[in-house]
């Protein structure tokens, strides 16, 4: 039904004064949706682990206590969901990833990751995306702890791609000498995932 | 208001609209096979967790995924390898 | 073009019911009628091409090209306020429908009929027991409706007059929030002692259909099937997170 406009209908959206920060086919959003692919799984901090495991030299795994004592890092920014809701001005805090695969020595064959976590959903990216201040583990939104809807206890954080990169409830990052598409990335969603050149669908 | 993933399941009917567009059948009342567990049920009976990347579907007896849908501009990607089978009752077609 | 295409409606009508509540009667060119319990999903655009999309449930039985939704408004929704707030007559609305032949009750399918309600979550149900009524069907029939308080149920002088007609159903509130003076009804959420007073015994087997937020019908699904009802003979509706009573 192209053309057809509902009179007077304007949505949920901020005006346009944000529209260069916007990347192609965004806009602005006051809330944070939350998209769920299936049960939220509840884990107890108690067993709660973070490991970065695969082709390194020195396999981690983080407790709850030993990752809240990495050095802090945090982002400030913005972030952009593929189904074109872009939240601009957040704040996220946990570690770098950076200092995580510091720690785990990435052998030089490694050249791409999987993110996996609770509950089953897996992502993929290139190496090079998480590495040099581009990504973290985090487990504070706006100086609060991560709620469980929006992946607490810790999810990764890519802010430069599409927000499913961004994994929930994460158990740990696989290096690989190879490239996994995971679960949007195996059902039609872009392997890349950069918001700027509009890398939505596989195709695109 | 905080919500978890019980507030945001739904029926198979929550996915009645998209289902209905891709197939051309009322798809909630066409049975289905888990290929996990192995039950059948009509695709109403799924349990469902559906936003803006698409949805996917799950067995309402053990769970596992029985079909996950993602929907982009002017196409659609259907992963049906949770479903042992699905049948479509002639009776299910929709006109147009 | 059939029910699988995007279709324009024709506002007919906005009469509101509650005070977060409005029945759209629509009039749909070239509808094909639908089942009672079956639903449409509405599609809003913005003048810069932004969409939205919801599934609201149909309230009327069928009735040749006319079609009444009713919505309710959400404080922080963004189609609802639209629908229950801006639109007005002689306004389009965009559908697609009907679908959900799974949620589907009509006198043919026997009874008794055990219908429980959250919130919006009559609607559908009142499209049953439209059609009962307007059938003739004596199927017996109870209705089990959890609202917040008597002001936020819908539909409120329908069910008294379908009440009164004398022809097998009951009508049974439970206001979760607030209660008028000398209330005697229930005044707590649904629960399997609830269920069992208002409700047939498993021996009656009844057809029971339950409609509203998620956390409702799961937690009434799980009761009836607790008490012993077969659960095929248990329909969900699930409407996720909104309008919690």
């Amino acid at each position: 039904m192209s053309g057809f406009v509902s009179r007077g209908f304007k949505g949920r959206r901020r005006p346009a004064e944000q529209a260069t920060r916007l990347p192609p086919g965004q806009y602005a959003e006051r809330g944070f949706p939350v998209l769920s692919a299936g049960p939220t799984p509840r884990v107890d901090l108690a067993d709660w682990r973070l490991k970065v495991e695969g082709l390194v030299a020195r396999p981690q795994e983080w407790t709850w206590k030993e990752a809240q004592a990495l050095p802090a890092s945090s982002f400030e920014g913005d972030i952009h969901c593929v189904t074109r809701w872009s939240k601009l001005g957040t704040s996220f805090g946990g570690v770098s990833v950076d200092t995580l695969l510091e720690a785990a020595e990435p052998l030089p064959e490694a050249s791409h990751v999987v993110a996996f976590c609770y509950g089953g959903y897996t992502t993929n990216l290139p190496l090079d995306d998480v590495q040099g201040g581009k990504a973290w583990v985090v487990w504070e939104h706006e100086d609060a702890p991560l709620p469980a809807e929006h992946g607490g206890p810790a999810r990764l954080l890519v802010p430069h791609l599409y927000f499913w990169k961004s994994a929930k409830w994460l158990a740990g990052l696989r290096l690989l000498d190879h490239d996994a598409p995971g679960f949007w990335e195996s059902l039609g969603y872009h392997n890349h995932g950069d918001p700027w050149r509009e890398e939505r669908y596989w195709g695109d | 208001m905080t919500m978890d993933e019980t507030d945001l399941r739904l029926d198979g009917n929550g996915v009645a609209g998209m289902l209905a567009e891709v197939f051309g059948f009322e798809m909630t009342v066409c049975w289905g096979c888990c290929a996990g567990c192995g039950a059948s049920n009509q695709l109403g009976a799924m349990l469902v967790y559906a936003h803006g990347m698409g949805a996917v579907a799950c067995c309402p007896a053990c769970g596992q995924h029985l079909l996950r849908i993602a929907r982009g501009e002017g196409r659609w990607w259907l992963d049906l390898r949770g479903l042992a089978w699905l049948q479509l009752d002639e009776q299910a077609r929709m006109a147009g | 073009m059939g029910r699988l295409s995007w279709r324009l409606a024709d506002v007919v009508e906005v009469r509101p019911e509650t005070g977060r509540v409005v029945t759209l009667a629509l009039a749909v060119p070239g509808w094909d009628g639908h089942r009672p319990g079956q639903h449409v999903d509405v599609r809003l655009t913005a003048e810069d091409g932004y969409q939205a999309e919801r599934a609201y449930s149909i309230a009327s039985a069928p009735d040749g090209s006319r079609v009444e939704l009713a919505v309710e408004r959400l404080e922080d929704g963004e189609v609802s306020p639209y629908l229950a707030g801006e639109l007005r007559k002689g306004d389009q609305l965009e559908l697609r429908g009907p679908v959900g032949g799974y949620f589907v009750w009509e006198p043919d399918r026997g009874g008794p009929l055990l219908l429980v309600g959250g919130g919006s979550g009559v609607v559908p149900l009142m499209a049953m027991l439209r059609q009962r009524a307007a059938d003739g069907s004596n199927v017996p029939a109870r209705l089990l409706y959890s609202s917040r308080d008597l002001e936020d149920v819908i539909f409120r002088e329908e069910l008294e007059r379908l009440e009164a007609a004398g022809d097998g159903l009951t009508v049974t509130y439970a206001l979760t929030r607030a209660q008028p003076a000398g209330w005697t009804g229930y005044a707590r959420r649904v629960d399997a002692v609830m269920l069992e007073e208002v409700g047939w015994p498993p021996g009656e087997r009844p057809l029971a259909y339950v409609c509203g937020p998620t956390r409702l019908v799961e937690a009434v699904a799980g009761h009836l099937v607790a008490l012993g009802h077969d659960p095929s003979r248990v329909r969900t509706e699930r409407f996720g997170p909104t309008g919690v009573p």
